[in-house]
């Protein structure tokens, strides 16, 4: 045998294909534990029902609304999703299954499908509260287009800083603590122009508003995936 | 039971890629493999020194046994020569051919089965094993996985449960399947009898007995009957 013909070597599935394995597996424990589900979906739920109890739609001015409702809608999602994004990593230290599926599967398919799962998992966040939060607190948009893309980059920008933070911090105690701490510093800009491009789709028809927040925000996340391409195996095995 | 079939069957590695040779383990010479050289290896944890001066080699055809007290870093020398862990001091090479192998090459040559490496318990024996060969890039039927889990002493009713249902010693015998799914070249084995009873100790050494004709095992353990397996026994003092 010579190293060409390494029965390791011989992948008979594609990096996607592996990713999507990962993807799978993530999918069905999470459907059968509910465990992120329940926490996140708790988490902003109750969150949005003590906003919309204090401020409700008509406590605001009717000019500061777009301001406020935007920074509050970024608010509640981020929160929302710290509290179960870092479960990809933290349960599996928390498991003992790290070091066996260390050993099996390919850095780049396991960030790529923790990645995935995570983008799934704030798209569904932002479906389920979007609309509760458009109903509560009276939130209008007049460019429907663009807020879809903000919400889309948005969780796209979130998912693979918090994929990135959770691989991290897995393996230290007091784990969700350090994630927020860890979290802030690298979502905070992408947070600010969430803000921005959401207030400009709230305010604005015209396309032409929201597309320099958006480019903001989708160059963030390109950097934040290409470092996170170089980092993550490195922090994964050592 | 078909539990005299383990010898029969050959896992094949199945290649998708048109490009890819396919190759079968028993086109393999006997005793053909990968050679795992350590020398001089040292583990310090804070002021513990845990391991000191060890040397040795796994060989292709041979179990290599390692035994000595509580304590005595046999699962810390077991965690440095699968790659999971640095040593303090001294160097461990993977070699085929005499050509040294990089650490993403020689983990997909490695089976291990330890106390702190699980499975995950949400999904059934079987979806383990359909996971972790698929995430290793290897396509393999459903029913070979069935037959591979069989073989274990594992009922074909206990296949899709979930293994947080299981028993220790059921949980075991999947834990070994996960290790030898891809037919490794090296196998690390940590107490790999625990929590199993008298019937899957002697299919265990019956296993070993087979697979140590092909590939090299390292075995840590404190059992009298597993120590009596290796054609080398490296003790630790305490």
């Amino acid at each position: 045998m010579t190293l060409e013909k390494l029965p390791g070597e011989i992948r008979s599935l594609s990096l996607l294909r592996e990713s999507l394995t990962v993807l799978r597996k993530e999918l069905v424990s999470e459907l059968r534990s509910r465990v992120a589900l329940s926490s996140v979906g708790l988490f902003a739920l109750t969150t949005l029902i003590a906003v919309a109890y204090q401020i409700g739609p008509y406590r605001i001015h009717e000019q500061d609304r777009p301001h406020l409702h935007s920074a509050l809608l970024w608010i509640i999602l981020f929160f929302a999703a710290s509290s179960g994004l870092p479960r990809v990593f933290v349960k599996e230290e928390d498991a003992h299954t790290a070091k066996t599926l260390r050993l099996a599967a390919r850095p780049a398919a396991v960030f790529t499908g923790k990645l995935l799962f995570n983008l799934l998992l704030l798209l569904g966040l932002e479906a389920f509260l979007v609309p509760l939060f458009a109903v509560f607190m009276g939130f209008a948009v007049k460019n429907i287009g663009a807020f879809f893309l903000v919400l889309a980059a948005g969780g796209l920008g979130l998912a693979a800083s918090s994929t990135t933070v959770a691989a991290i911090i897995a393996r230290a105690s007091g784990s969700s603590t350090l994630f927020v701490v860890l979290a802030v510093p690298l979502v905070l800009p992408m947070l600010v122009f969430l803000i921005q491009g959401t207030r400009m789709a709230a305010t604005a028809a015209d396309w032409t508003a929201a597309l320099p927040a958006l480019r903001a925000v989708l160059s963030l996340t390109g950097v934040t995936l290409v470092t996170s391409a170089f980092l993550f195996p490195v922090v994964w095995h050592d | 039971m078909p539990s005299t079939a383990w010898s029969e069957r050959t896992l094949s590695y199945q290649c998708t890629r048109r490009c890819r040779p396919r190759v079968s383990r028993a086109t393999l010479g006997a005793v053909e493999g990968v050679r795992v050289e350590f020398r001089d290896i040292a583990k310090r944890f804070g002021r513990r020194l845990v391991l000191s001066g060890v040397t040795g080699t796994a060989t292709p055809g041979k179990v290599l046994v390692i035994t000595g007290p509580n304590g005595s870093g046999k699962s810390t020398l077991l965690n440095i020569l699968a790659g999971l862990v640095r040593p303090t001091r001294g160097s461990v090479r993977y070699l085929l051919d005499g050509q040294e192998l990089s650490k993403s090459q020689w983990f997909r040559l490695l089976g291990v089965c330890a106390p702190d490496m699980a499975v995950y318990e949400e999904l059934s024996a079987l979806e383990n094993l359909v996971f972790f060969s698929r995430v290793r890039g290897l396509a393999l039927p459903q029913e070979l996985l069935e037959h591979h889990l069989q073989v274990l002493g594992l009922r074909p009713a206990d296949l899709r449960r979930p293994v947080g249902q299981f028993s220790s010693g059921m949980l075991q015998r999947v834990k070994l399947a996960q290790a030898l799914v891809h037919d490794p070249q090296v196998l690390v084995l940590d107490e790999p009898s625990s929590n199993l009873d008298s019937a899957g100790h002697e299919l265990l050494a019956q296993l070993l007995t087979e697979r140590a004709r092909r590939c090299a095992v390292i075995v840590a353990t404190n059992d009298p009957r597993e120590v009596a397996w290796g054609d080398t026994v490296l003790e630790l003092a305490a």
